[in-house]
């Protein structure tokens, strides 16, 4: 406020909508940006009934003396107790129609290891019969 | 973030061998690494305490569910009689549990079906790795700890 002017400027157009339009419109992008940017790479999450159009997988526990230090070759069928194979397991392997194939012994060695998830190492073997069955079923 | 390792595909799949291992989906396409670090220990830990082989399939089953979750259970390992198979379908909303001989002896029946309960429970409010986890501590509090297994 000048000294005792008591003339009042007027504001132009321009200066009207920086003011009232792109001030509110910046600070509503950046909280918009603020919201979204976290979740953008989030998968969605599972809702019960929605279609589950994933490929089956299937996970195996590790064996228990691989020691788990890091990829290693697989020689034959995994996960074999004794037998001294290297494979490691957790494996993630979608299941592939050919695999269904009888007792093939291809360790397919684990090609990406990222620490957490070791490749899959594991083929497909012959159909054994397990006795008599137990278990349980549930639905939601 | 961890990523998987982007490389170059040098396919060398052919009709009769698999996908080569770059040409297969993201690793963490149906889990995050973290949640794949959950069920990776769970596992892990509950087949090392109790001297049983527990498997996990997340995918669709064929109908009938139990039919299918046998057969796979059939191939699940080198001994199918201690082998566990927990088979989930979250499209169909069915989980089947299969036990082999030698480890229904160790899990009855009573036992696999409160632990599907409590999985049931968890994957009804949409926690399908939360729920795994806490059947797979179920079933291996309840299989025990078999003497003369040593697990380190």
């Amino acid at each position: 406020m000048g000294a005792g002017t008591g003339k009042l400027s007027g504001v132009n157009v321009a200066e009207t909508i920086l003011v009232f339009a792109a001030i509110p419109l910046a600070i509503v992008v950046v909280l918009a940006l603020l919201t979204l940017k976290p979740g953008a790479d989030r998968r969605p999450r599972y809702k019960p009934g929605q279609a589950w159009d994933h490929a089956p997988v299937w996970y195996e526990p590790h064996p228990a003396h691989a020691g788990g230090h890091g990829p290693v070759a697989a020689h034959g069928p995994a996960a074999v107790p004794g037998s001294g194979t290297a494979a490691l397991g957790s494996s993630m392997y979608p299941e592939q129609p050919g695999e269904r194939a009888l007792d093939s012994g291809t360790g397919a060695g684990p090609a990406v290891g990222d620490g957490h998830v070791h490749g899959g190492a594991t083929a497909a073997r012959a159909i054994q019969p397990a006795g008599p069955l137990g278990g349980a079923r549930g639905t939601w | 973030m961890t990523r998987p390792l982007e490389v170059d595909s040098h396919d060398t799949a052919t009709n009769q061998t698999a996908a080569a291992r770059t040409d297969e989906g993201r690793l963490d396409e149906v889990f995050s690494f973290r949640e794949l670090a959950r069920l990776d220990e769970a596992l892990t830990m509950s087949s090392r305490e109790t001297g049983l082989h527990f498997t996990l399939y997340v995918g669709e089953l064929r109908t009938p569910t139990r039919t299918h979750a046998e057969e796979l259970h059939a191939r699940s390992g080198a001994h199918p009689t201690d082998s566990v198979l927990i088979a989930v379908s979250p499209g169909q909303r069915v989980v089947e549990v299969v036990t082999g001989a030698g480890a229904a002896r160790r899990l009855p029946d009573r036992a696999c079906a409160l632990a599907v309960l409590s999985m049931t429970s968890s994957f009804s409010s949409g926690d399908l790795v939360g729920g795994i986890v806490n059947g797979l501590r179920q079933l291996s509090d309840q299989a025990g700890h078999p003497a003369g297994l040593r697990t380190h």
